[in-house]
């Protein structure tokens, strides 16, 4: 389905009349993200059992809404404590907290709320009228390509999101062969299920994401007593001064602009997250500015460029989930789950059978951040005012609340179990450097990979070069190689050139 | 940590917890399709190979560092900060005793000792605190998942006190 300009606007429309459901989720969103560790996927599985209990379209609008502002929020303590509240914020600490260390926290902030909204305005409004030919890329796209995408997004996952390649891989192979626990997609005979009957109908995604993320994270949390350190300054300028820095602020508007696309770009490779974006726009507008070295001492373009990046990313993450049906990253990951359990389709039948739905998520996203705009600058002068939640709150908190999401979908006591086999799974993997994004997609990916690969050989009459019968299939396996190639070949280099083999 | 350790040097035990439970798991996977006829087995094998190549060549890896002088071997990192170990550890345990009393209990109560008990050995000293913090969040829980969203936890004597109270009131 195509969508016109009418059809656009009624869209925009109907998402602001969800503002009930967008502004709690966006100052949901933006104390979650100003939480250290705490991610908007996290959140997201806190509130699981609203978002299974609502409607589908209530259900995404919040999700996107806390997603887009958890984001903006991961901001707020990178730079006024030199802890990023998410990963993507990472970067934003190297010229934000010099920035709050000289008194100019306010700046800063405003800094990066108008490079986050300005950022998610432009590459929503460039993903709505890019999204009716991504959603084309899924028609090329049939079992063989399939089996060659998932491999594709788990292997980018592995070299970009893991610190350790084969660590990654290790992590994604894992989560295929969890996923691929159950009744067989032919004889329906359970493999591998230990005979427990709660996993014959497979691994429930809902416990084994709570698991993997929530259960491990409070684990990890209970090493410290407190997730962010105390003592940080806390100027709060005037109301007229608050003004002057939000709109000083726009002065950068070309670099939110080109870091925001980039930051979209990224994003709409599977496994290439926010924290990656931030860090390639960080270099790069170092790179194309007048005063590189001021980056690093409490440069404005420092903090402007990461945070459009890594705003850019949470549009971008929704693509491949939209278009193609996988997860751009951890949180489109929960999204998917929770878009399974309302029985609504990926990729193009998502387009055909709903295409509300899909346009609308993008259209949720942009009216998520007009919102935020009327919403928090006034905020601006308060945000650093966020205090430093205790660990012995937190962490029985997340482990009680979403044990309860574990239970939800299925009502089945079994699953709170499922859920702490796979915290205990996420906290070992966490420990010793395995990805647990990567062992979650791979769970997702598990059944849906094993049905193409079936269906695939089905075709082909037991032919395995059927996988490299397609000329997209072939490009992608090049690509799949040149990802795997690509690190150990750089840090090959990288040794050679230290022990002066080559200059 | 003893003072030989230099930066270069990986330590590497716990690391291999992941793998070789991975190769365990594929191991037992393969076994529970090998009487399945050759279609069915196809996609298991396949994964199974794919996780166990993976891990050999993680092995390889670690036997090259090995044979190279550049590993330590522990399994300590797995438990993180020693101070604070048991009180981990408890945590753990009660999780455990939650999942074993969730059904006998009900949602409120078993949250209730759970957050109570939990904040405690995560590092809240003052019990009445910790009685209030589980009081109020249990009572907050009951009144959104269960009154407002009608889920379907089981119910212990909490709720048939509150429903009690209920149907005498009406």
């Amino acid at each position: 389905m195509e969508m016109n300009l009418g059809g656009l606007a009624e869209l925009f429309l109907y998402s602001l009349s969800m503002w009930w459901v967008i502004i709690p989720a966006v100052f949901v969103g933006i104390l979650m993200g100003a939480i250290p560790g705490f991610a908007a996927h996290n959140t997201i599985i806190m509130l699981l059992p609203l978002t299974l209990a609502v409607d589908v379209d209530v259900a995404l609008t919040f999700m996107v809404a806390l997603y887009c502002a958890s984001h903006l929020g991961g901001g707020i303590p990178a730079i006024l404590l030199n802890i990023p509240g998410t990963g993507g914020a990472a970067a934003t600490t190297l010229d934000g907290y010099p920035m709050a260390q000289q008194g100019k926290a306010s700046k800063a902030l405003a800094l990066s709320f108008v490079a986050s909204i300005v950022a998610g305005l432009i590459t929503s409004g460039v993903t709505l009228f890019m999204l009716q030919y991504l959603s084309q890329v899924g028609f090329y796209i049939r079992s063989v390509e399939m089996v060659v995408v998932m491999l594709f997004g788990l292997a980018l996952i592995a070299a970009i999101a893991a610190k350790d390649m084969i660590k990654g891989l290790i992590a994604g192979s894992l989560g295929l062969m969890l996923g691929a626990m159950g009744a067989d997609h032919i004889y329906a005979t359970p493999r591998g299920t230990f005979g427990f009957l709660e996993l014959f109908d497979g691994v429930p995604l809902v416990p084994a994401l709570i698991g993997l993320f929530a259960i491990s994270e409070a684990l990890i949390m209970l090493e410290t007593r407190t997730i962010a350190a105390t003592g940080s300054a806390r100027v709060i300028p005037t109301w007229g001064e608050t003004f002057r820095e939000i709109l000083g602020a726009f002065k950068h508007w070309f670099l939110m602009l080109w870091t925001s696309l980039l930051g979209l770009v990224i994003g709409v490779m599977p496994g290439a997250g926010a924290s990656i974006a931030a860090f390639v726009a960080y270099q790069q507008a170092r790179v194309f500015s007048k005063t590189p070295e001021k980056f690093g001492t409490g440069h404005e373009q420092g903090v402007v460029a990461p945070e459009a990046a890594n705003n850019g990313v949470t549009t971008g993450t929704l693509v491949p989930l939209l278009a193609i049906g996988v997860p751009g990253g951890s949180t489109a990951a929960v999204m998917m789950v929770v878009l399974q359990f309302h029985g609504v389709p990926f990729g193009p039948r998502l387009f055909v059978q709903d295409p509300i739905l899909a346009y609308g998520v993008i259209m949720s996203m942009f009216v998520a951040y007009v919102f935020m705009l009327v919403t928090l600058f006034p905020l601006t002068r308060y945000l650093s005012r966020i205090t430093v939640v205790a660990n012995y709150y937190m962490a029985p908190m997340i482990v009680a609340f979403t044990l309860v999401g574990a239970f939800v979908p299925r009502n089945f006591t079994a699953d709170l179990t499922i859920a702490v086999a796979f915290g205990i799974i996420g906290y070992v993997a966490r420990k010793t450097g395995y990805n647990v994004a990567a062992i979650l997609i791979g769970v997702i990916l598990g059944p849906l990979l094993e049905r193409s690969f079936l269906l695939s050989m089905r075709i082909s009459g037991g032919d395995i070069t059927v996988f490299f019968s397609s000329t997209i299939g072939n490009i992608l396996w090049v690509l799949l190689a040149a990802t795997l190639l690509a690190s150990p070949s750089i840090t090959l280099l990288r040794k050679m050139r230290r022990m002066g083999d080559i200059y | 940590m003893s003072d030989d350790k230099s930066p270069d040097r990986k330590q590497v035990g716990s690391d291999l917890i992941i793998p070789v439970a991975g190769i365990c798991y594929a191991i037992y996977y393969v076994s529970s399709v090998w009487s399945f006829p050759a279609e069915a087995q196809r996609s298991g094998f396949f994964l199974a190979g794919l996780l166990v190549s993976l891990c050999l060549i993680f092995f390889i890896r670690i036997g090259v560092q090995m044979a190279r002088g550049r590993v330590d071997w522990e399994f300590t990192a797995l438990l993180g900060p020693e101070q604070g170990r048991w009180r981990r550890l408890g945590f753990v345990a009660l999780i455990g005793a939650y999942l074993l009393t969730f059904q006998a209990l009900g949602f409120t109560l078993a949250t209730f000792a759970f957050l109570f008990i939990g904040s405690i050995l995560a590092g809240l000293t003052s019990v009445r605190r910790a009685a209030s913090f589980a009081a109020i969040a249990a009572i907050s829980g009951w009144l959104f998942f269960i009154v407002l969203l009608g889920t379907r936890f089981p119910l212990g004597p909490f709720e048939a006190l509150v429903a009690q109270v209920v149907a005498l009131w009406k």
